[in-house]
């Protein structure tokens, strides 16, 4: 964040006019000692709970370290075995592949489904009570719920198919690689792209109007109505739900862990999945705070984006210049 | 979209007569065959769940399905709240969903009094008063929001075992405050700097306390902000599963639910049962306050 950067030097100097607005003339310095008591808490809390544990992760990284015994440094040697290895490059790859299908669809769905429910229509209250639900359900009952929806013996799913006469046994999708990959996605986007649906929707209702209704008397058809007029309205909020999806993706662990725990094989094992079997299950506290690191860096990468942005956003009316 | 020309002269003639509009109907058909696909793809997986929650495991097998059981029973809830000892063979495992029912709602609901209380000071800290470190403070906590808990988990885990405090409800409570506490008060500003800091400046020309303030005037204002706010730490904790998995042995129902889903002679009848009980609380808080949930998340995403 480096345009940020420079703020936090500068912060005293610099008026915030939307911010406080009438608060300057009445901020006495007992005000300001207010502001901080209150801030102080939670800020130290935080600082405590994130900066703390983050860097001992960081040593654990350089270091060999079991649960018992010494902690002998040893350089770069765990990440150095880690690109080495031929374990964790697969996993690296498949966590982005994982990634990227699960933006892919949760983004499209909620999109779609925003679009619908922004429609008027009859059980449109309804259909938006629906939206909510799959959010709602934590990541890893989700799992449960697909693992044994797409059962090759008591499945739902497979009943389905079979109702319709589109297969004539039970598919075990979840035995075979690449159908383990994609039925973990569908499963983890199904409440995903329940959330990009609302915030989608939001951005939606927001939009004037009378905004569409002048595009269609100047004879725009529905594809242009989209394409210049609701698609720049919800842009940024797309950009919000992309790097959203991006984040929830790369971490992944709930959905997997209930469908397949990482198999078969190794064909569903994201660099989370790694991580906590290094960890937790081989206690390699130091290849796996590696894979911490790794998986840490990607995600606060994309992470800053998304405040960044947020930020902007919030300085459009929070300060006059940049 | 011109999807009219599947519907058949004759019909689209009668429609009309009753002043319906080729495009209007054509409108209908694709927004019906949309929110059918919809509903379905929402339905299905949860319509499942509960329908074998209510199933025996004989009738699951049956091909093609039955949609709905032929004989429904409650067995498999019994059996997992343990008030019978017939059913599925649920061993040891026999009334412990309850007990993590409880811890699940006395953690979230901890977690959340304590984000309205120090999130809810910090905001109001940030949103009103400029102090030395105000800004690099708060950029520090939208940074922090975006540290992946499930990277640091290690540190936690070999801290609260030193001090003793593994499988403690406080081990949950205090370090969901590392996931919950940056989104609190990211949101409870947010909703502090919509309100106009005017009437609280008559208040104090009036001699009323900084505090007083606080808790009489301005709290009562940002309620939907608070209730928001609530609600979704409430439902972040009791979803969490990664640190309840590690640092504790399944206190709350997530960790309880996979131990469930990884135990060969525990039926998918009876996991259901199970899975129904832990998802109706945060479902049921959703849909009741879903004006709330919705303000609040795109409060936390949008703002």
């Amino acid at each position: 964040m480096p345009s940020h950067a420079s703020l936090d030097g500068a912060a005293s100097e610099t008026p915030k006019p939307g911010f406080v607005r009438s608060g300057h003339s009445k901020l006495g310095a007992a005000d300001r000692r207010f502001g901080l008591l209150l801030a102080i808490p939670a800020t130290f809390i935080v600082l405590l709970l994130v900066g703390g544990p983050s860097l001992q992760t960081i040593v654990y990284s350089f270091q060999k370290v079991s649960f018992k015994g010494p902690t002998p440094f040893v350089g770069l040697d765990n990440y150095v075995r880690l690109l080495n290895s031929d374990e964790f490059r697969h996993s690296f790859r498949i966590t982005m592949v994982y990634a990227g299908g699960f933006v892919l669809i949760s983004t499209t769905l909620g999109l779609v489904f925003a679009l619908l429910l922004n429609e008027r229509f009859w059980g449109n209250g309804f259909a938006r009570t629906l939206l909510i639900i799959p959010w709602a359900a934590p990541w890893l009952m989700v799992g449960i719920m697909w693992k044994w929806f797409i059962d090759a013996d008591v499945g739902m799913f497979n009943g389905l198919l079979f109702q319709f006469g589109l297969i004539h046994d039970y598919v075990p999708f979840l035995a075979n690689p690449s159908g383990a990959l994609i039925v973990t996605i569908v499963a983890a986007a199904w409440r995903q792209s329940s959330l990009s649906g609302l915030l989608f929707l939001a951005a939606l209702q927001t939009i004037p109007p009378d905004l569409p209704e002048a595009a269609t008397v100047d004879g725009a058809s529905t594809w242009q109505r989209f394409r210049l007029v609701t698609l720049p309205w919800v842009r940024p909020v797309l950009m919000v739900v992309l790097v959203t999806n991006v984040i929830f993706g790369f971490l992944q662990f709930d959905v997997i862990y209930a469908m397949t725990q990482g198999g078969p094989g190794n064909s569903t094992t994201l660099l989370s999945i790694l991580l906590y079997r290094q960890i937790f299950q081989f206690s390699n506290v130091g290849i796996g705070s590696a894979i911490a690191v790794v998986l840490g860096l990607v995600a606060f990468t994309v992470g800053l984006v998304f405040v960044n942005f947020l930020y902007r956003s919030e300085s459009v009316y929070g300060r006059a210049v940049e | 979209m011109t999807p009219a020309t599947e519907v058949r002269p004759p019909l689209l003639g009668a429609l009309r007569r009753a002043g319906l509009s080729r495009r209007s109907v054509g409108r209908s058909v694709v927004i019906y065959v949309s929110f059918a696909v919809f509903a379905a793809w929402v339905v299905l997986p949860l319509w499942f769940t509960v329908m074998s929650s209510i199933s025996q495991p004989a009738e699951m097998v049956a091909r093609p399905p039955h949609w709905i059981p032929l004989r429904p029973t409650l067995e498999n809830f019994e059996a997992v709240i343990g008030a019978s000892s017939r059913g599925n063979n649920t061993s040891d495992q026999n009334a412990r969903i309850l007990l993590s029912l409880s811890w699940s709602l006395i953690i979230g609901v901890s977690v959340a009094v304590l984000n309205l209380l120090i999130g809810g000071l910090a905001a109001y800290g940030y949103s009103r008063f400029r102090f030395p470190g105000s800004r690099s403070g708060y950029v520090f906590l939208l940074v922090a929001r975006v540290v992946p808990a499930i990277a640091i988990i290690t540190p936690f885990f070999i801290a609260f075992r030193v001090t003793g405090l593994i499988n403690t409800s406080f081990a949950l409570i205090f370090s969901y405050l590392l996931f919950t506490l940056p989104l609190s008060i990211w949101l409870l500003r947010s909703y502090f700097d919509a309100l106009s800091p005017e009437i609280e400046e008559a208040a104090m020309v009036d001699g009323a306390s900084r505090l007083r303030i606080l808790w009489t005037i301005v709290a009562p204002l940002a309620a939907p902000g608070l209730i928001a706010t609530g609600l979704l730490v409430f439902l972040e904790a009791w979803s969490e599963f990664f640190y309840a998995n590690v640092l504790t042995s399944q206190m709350t129902v997530p960790p309880l639910l996979a131990s469930y889903n990884s135990l060969q002679t525990f039926s998918w009848n009876t996991l259901a049962a199970a899975t129904v009980l832990s998802l109706l609380p945060p479902v049921l808080i959703a849909v009741v306050f879903q004006r709330y949930v919705v303000s609040g998340l795109s409060h936390g995403a949008l703002k």
